[in-house]
């Protein structure tokens, strides 16, 4: 249980170099790797979620944590391979066409990537019909999408649209984020749900499924 | 009263004849308002009732308007080596110079003696001085040039925690860049000296306090020291984006006397600022342009600026601004009703709520 321990706490103290020697410990120590993932890793990542969410750190300690979770993972997934641990469900990620802002994008891809999922990260400017093709031929639960500008966040509706044109919509659950997106504004333009932050997007995410 | 001295009457926390303004916009909405009023550049602020002029020298320039002839799509790379794109009106850096740690050593800065830098500040300080404030914008300064263009958002921000001394370096170098370029815009007499960083998020600060009192604020210390030095009376105003609340405090200490862009989110409780702040500090800004500006009505942005003028404007030290450049997605409707609003209710002794 302690090596666990350390794991968590190494992740939520953002120690990329120490995590991996800890993951190591608690396997050569016999712990299921699973368990490691789960009761190290994961619940690492997610105690600095809740802290991110009641505003108790901040965006770069929330990468460090990522990034720490990263290095565990390395040692860890041929091992998780080996025992045949499926993710939770696979999740396609985007920004909208047009726009070229990333950095909360590829924070809810890490922290729903730590939680779990399987991620399926399509970039900037994605157009409507590049979601459309990936999500008929992935077969997501999920598409999340971002939009920053309040130029953009159109986008997210178009293709929403674009979707449903293509008989897609009902498959999938839609989850939209980015600045100047509001709950209200996510309902309005017929998306499923909507988070404020990467940590809140997990909760949505599992809420979702 | 000339527009100058009601700016800078406000910027000293004080009550002029009416609440000044300084509305700025993007390339497009800019030449959707030249082709109503047919005028452009300077001659357009002044046409809609801007009472300063701003002179846009830092490395932000390459993402507004002076490179305003790029494409949608369209690429180019800037003096400091970073590439832009132009997509949705805005030119957005997409690949950085300082790829690793190690570029730093070969980074050559841009040359803050180049004649053609103070171009701007010499023809509008000759044409407009005598009329209009004159504001000379350094941003973005430090944290968010060294974030954002040179070396990349999540980089530089593993950067802090991973070498901070490096990352401090980095800011020297742009603080020293800053420095020599600010005080020739001091130099030539402008009114106000704007130093910015987006270091504030929609619900709070994008790195914790600490972290920039440790990395940051000693270096913008320095920037307003060397400016002071030779003109103690400049006016400093500080902008960032965002939720900047914890650090108003510390700025002020610093000698920030004017703050911008007051956008209402996160802890940006607009009315406890002015209450905890206006005694020491002048506001810009304030107007909501992520929902009210582009989605709201006209009757909807006439109550809006109302509301903001009797939260930040009572008893002066307010200029009226959006919290934002507008862009294309802002109705020109509301942009009427926005500038209408401004003269029928900021005008001094303020009119009764009700």
């Amino acid at each position: 249980m302690n090596e666990l321990q350390a794991i968590a706490t190494g992740v939520e103290r953002g120690k990329n170099l120490e995590v991996p020697e800890a993951v190591k410990t608690a396997l050569n120590n016999g712990i299921a790797p699973y368990d490691v993932l789960i009761d190290g890793l994961q619940a690492g990542l997610l105690a600095i979620g809740e802290r991110f969410k009641k505003n108790q750190c901040f965006i770069p300690e929330l990468l460090l944590a990522a990034r720490a979770m990263k290095a565990g993972m390395e040692i860890l997934r041929p091992l998780l391979v080996e025992t045949g641990a499926k993710p939770i469900a696979k999740v396609v990620l985007g920004t909208v066409k047009d726009d070229l802002h990333d950095i909360g994008k590829n924070m809810v891809g890490m922290m729903l990537e730590g939680a779990g999922f399987q991620i399926i990260d399509l970039g900037v400017n994605v157009s409507e019909e590049k979601f459309a093709e990936t999500v008929k031929n992935e077969k997501p639960s999920i598409l999340a999408m971002s939009a920053l500008l309040s130029t953009t966040a159109p986008n997210l509706s178009t293709t929403i649209e674009i979707l449903k044109q293509t008989g897609l919509r009902d498959n999938i659950k839609v989850l939209v984020g980015g600045a100047p997106i509001t709950a209200d504004y996510a309902m309005e333009i017929g998306a499923d749900g909507y988070a404020p932050d990467a940590a809140y997007a997990i909760d949505k995410t599992k809420a979702l499924l | 009263m000339k527009p100058r001295a009601r700016f800078l009457k406000a910027v000293k926390r004080e009550a002029p004849d009416k609440v000044p303004q300084l509305v700025r916009w993007g390339k497009e909405v800019g030449e959707r308002l030249s082709s109503i009023y047919g005028v452009a550049g300077e001659e357009l602020g002044i046409r809609v009732g801007n009472d300063a002029i701003v002179c846009q020298v830092g490395i932000n320039a390459y993402m507004e308007m002076s490179i305003g002839d790029l494409q949608e799509g369209e690429t180019v790379t800037s003096e400091w080596g970073v590439v832009y794109q132009r997509q949705s009106g805005f030119n957005n850096p997409i690949a950085y110079p300082l790829k690793s740690r190690e570029d730093l050593k070969h980074f050559v800065f841009p040359d803050p003696f180049a004649d053609f830098r103070m171009n701007q500040v010499k023809e509008v300080m000759s044409k407009y001085h005598e009329d209009y404030a004159v504001i000379v914008d350094l941003s973005s300064s430090l944290f968010e040039p060294a974030m954002a263009h040179l070396r990349g958002m999540e980089n530089f921000l593993l950067d802090c925690y991973d070498d901070p001394s490096w990352a401090g370096s980095l800011l020297d170098g742009l603080a020293d860049y800053y420095i020599q370029l600010g005080l020739r815009a001091v130099e030539h007499g402008v009114d106000i000296i704007r130093i910015g960083d987006d270091i504030g998020t929609q619900t709070g600060m994008l790195i914790p306090p600490d972290l920039w009192r440790e990395l940051v604020m000693p270096r913008i210390d320095r920037m307003i020291r060397a400016f002071k030095k030779i003109h103690p009376e400049i006016i400093i105003l500080y902008h960032s984006c965002g939720d900047f609340r914890p650090i108003i405090g510390d700025l002020i200490q610093l000698g920030v006397e004017f703050l911008s862009t007051m956008q209402p989110v996160g802890s940006m409780n607009l009315s406890e600022i002015k209450k905890e702040f206006g005694a020491k500090v002048a506001f810009k800004g304030g107007l909501d342009t992520q929902q009210l500006l582009p989605h709201g009505t006209p009757a909807q942005v006439r109550a809006g600026v109302k509301d903001l003028i009797h939260t930040l404007a009572v008893g002066g030290g307010y200029v009226f601004m959006p919290a934002h450049l507008l862009y294309q997605d802002v109705p020109v409707e509301n942009i009427w009703a926005m500038l209408e609003a401004v003269k029928d209710y900021g005008g001094y002794p303020l009119k009764k709520l009700r």
